[in-house]
């Protein structure tokens, strides 16, 4: 009988502590907040097979979709209503015929399809010269890097060995580019207010990348070693942030160890005691 | 040195000191087998007291006002001289009180230290448990950052799924329909003003049971480990014999304090990320919800424990039954065995517990 209770306190117990350790006191949050509430554009192609479902699938792995920038923000019409979501009288262009696409584009990207326009790209637009799709795809439309200028795509056109120089002059600063952006990004992971940095480098990223609509080689080795300086220079408040982080370590270690001795030296104390 | 002694002489006479530290200090005497796991209270006490004193330098900067709030948080970690280091104290040593608690609360269990006649410590404890998350819960929405906003979203969310109260309880923790400045006026009030006031209050009463009723004995390293209360009339839990509070286990408690401080101290130098997501320093946007929400790494079993249902009534309700049985846990538990050898059902279960909690927490972090 006293078995038998013991037994059941015993049950009771370990209950109790399973209990304590799945459940931690009060609830919290269930939700999975990472489900966006999704337009009807994504809700009816995304479901829908091959041509008509392939641009969402492609849409997904894109910057745009990283930064929010959702089909109707390119296409117009109605994201909200089902029925008229493709409505002219609600906004909707659907895909720009050809020569319309750097200006379908460039709703936002003002400045990209100026220099586009002034290039010997865009002064081709319409006479078998490339568009903005042609380099940077229409729906996967990933972040612009060097990486663009590829002997596979330049060369569906004409001889790559322009684009090369171009690329190997400009590679250097693309390289420092992402390096101070990955800088950039770690430090303000760790709270350091980089809002000057950001901008800066932004500023600067923007001036770059107007080059790469360039395809006057003189111009671009001039351009691109004016940024580097400017980019140095970011790199160089980088560069004391890093110092000032490597002093703040060595303060902790002295306070790390300072906080081990005092604990050996009270322990000792309590030995002496015993 | 007579001018002081004299002023010793004058409080003396008056307070009765040297009785004081007799009765106190030399003259209480703790078990001779008492453990390095009764200096987690010192330790949790220690942090409190961090706690309190850097939330008092983080409220000369900070602004509690949404426009506001996120930059004054910016410029205490990097324009204010040791901002950093007060705000990273502050962030870190919440999590290691959580942290701290729990160990407490589990060495109790694992010493059966709970039982009777020790209640109402237990009762007090469980208390200042749930306190301290819930101060943690009010703290985590003031930086304002998108990680506070949406975290303090999905937490609010969840009591909505309460019949009948639900939503009106959401609505008045938030001040409005969804989370916004009156939130974070109503969660600064909650986290500086009430509860640290409870928190204290609850402590002065958690320390005075234990004065009261005195020391448990550890079942360690003892031939009877059952417990020796009879019940008859209150008694002290005397231990003749034992070894004195000062200096001999102070010193226990400074050598505790002092590991507890090298931890803590290497967190705060040398990977202050560790609690911190990147969400936590991009500026809260009510129009933007980031894609991986996860409440602090203390809530993860409990976030998955509550994905696991597919009703959110249903886990909230499991759960807030489980928090009513472990706080009633010494009126249920009524055995006399203390020693956790003794009970291997329940160290089966322990041990399970805890694995099946860090499984939990894991699943909830990659989920």
């Amino acid at each position: 009988m006293k078995l038998e209770r013991e037994s059941m306190n015993n049950l009771l117990t370990c209950i109790s502590l399973a209990l304590l350790v799945v459940c931690i006191v009060k609830p919290v949050a269930a939700a999975d907040v990472s489900a966006r509430d999704e337009i009807v554009c994504i809700r009816c192609h995304g479901a829908q097979p091959g041509r008509l479902g392939e641009p969402v699938k492609l849409w997904r792995e894109s910057i745009h979709a990283a930064n929010g920038i959702a089909c109707n923000n390119c296409h117009g019409g109605d994201p909200k209503d089902a029925v008229n979501a493709m409505s002219p009288a609600r906004g909707f262009l659907g895909a720009p015929k050809e020569t319309a696409i750097p200006a379908f584009c460039g709703r936002c990207h003002v400045g990209v399809a100026k220099d586009y326009l002034s290039s010997a790209h865009g002064r081709a637009l319409g006479k078998g010269g490339p568009t903005c799709v042609t380099c940077h795809g229409n729906h996967l439309v990933v972040k612009a890097t060097l990486d663009i200028i590829n002997e596979k795509k330049c060369s569906a056109c004409h001889d790559y060995e322009r684009a090369r120089t171009i690329k190997d002059a400009m590679q250097q600063t693309e390289g420092l580019i992402v390096s101070i952006g990955g800088r950039i990004d770690s430090f303000k992971g760790e709270g350091v207010d980089t809002d000057r940095l950001e901008k800066g480098l932004f500023s600067v990223r923007n001036r770059f990348h107007t080059l790469f609509h360039n395809v006057d080689v003189g111009m671009v080795k001039q351009e691109s070693a004016r940024i580097n300086t400017e980019l140095n220079s970011i790199a160089g408040s980088l560069d004391k942030i890093d110092e000032q982080r490597k002093k703040r370590k060595l303060a902790g270690a002295a306070v790390v160890g300072g906080a081990l001795l005092a604990a050996l030296v009270f322990y000792l104390l309590r030995k002496s005691y015993d | 040195m007579i001018f002081v002694k004299r002023i010793y002489e004058w409080i003396e006479v008056r307070l009765g000191v040297k009785e004081l530290v007799a009765k106190e200090l030399t003259g209480y005497l703790l078990p001779r087998n008492i453990n390095f796991w009764y200096s987690m209270g010192s330790i949790i006490l220690f942090i409190f007291a961090v706690q309190v004193v850097t939330g008092m330098l983080l409220l000369v900067y900070y602004v509690p006002d949404a426009d506001k709030a996120f930059s004054s948080v910016t410029a205490i970690m990097n324009r204010v001289p040791f901002g950093w280091l007060i705000r990273t104290c502050h962030a870190i040593g919440s999590s290691m009180m959580v942290l701290f608690l729990l160990l407490h609360m589990l060495s109790v269990m694992f010493m059966g230290s709970y039982k009777r006649p020790r209640e109402l410590n237990w009762l007090s404890g469980f208390i200042l448990f749930t306190l301290v998350q819930v101060i943690c819960l009010t703290g985590y929405l003031l930086p304002w950052s998108q990680l506070s906003f949406w975290a303090t979203t999905v937490a609010t969310n969840s009591i909505g799924a309460i019949p009948l109260v639900g939503q009106f309880i959401v609505e008045f923790l938030r001040g409005g329909k969804l989370v916004g400045p009156p939130t974070l006026g109503r969660f600064f009030t909650l986290h500086v003003a009430v509860i640290p006031v409870l928190i204290a209050s609850v402590v002065g009463v958690h320390l005075f049971f234990l004065e009261r009723i005195g020391v448990s004995t550890p079942p360690f390293g003892l031939d009877n480990t059952k417990n020796r209360w009879r019940g008859d009339a209150f008694r002290y839990d005397e231990h003749t014999g034992g070894i004195p509070f000062f200096p001999n286990y102070i010193l226990q408690d400074m050598t505790s304090i002092a590991i507890y401080f090298t931890l803590f101290a290497a967190v705060v130098f040398f990977c202050p990320g560790i609690f911190f997501p990147n969400d936590a320093f991009i500026q809260a946007n009510p129009f933007q919800t980031p894609a991986h929400i996860k409440p602090e790494w203390y809530f993860l079993a409990n976030y998955q424990t509550l994905k696991l249902f597919p009703n959110e009534f249903i886990g909230l309700s499991i759960q807030g039954a489980a928090m009513t049985f472990l706080a009633l846990l010494p009126f249920i538990d009524w055995g006399n065995e203390k020693h956790p050898l003794k009970r291997p059902l329940f160290m089966v279960c322990a041990i399970g517990g805890i694995l099946l909690y860090i499984g939990l927490s894991i699943w909830g972090h990659y989920s």
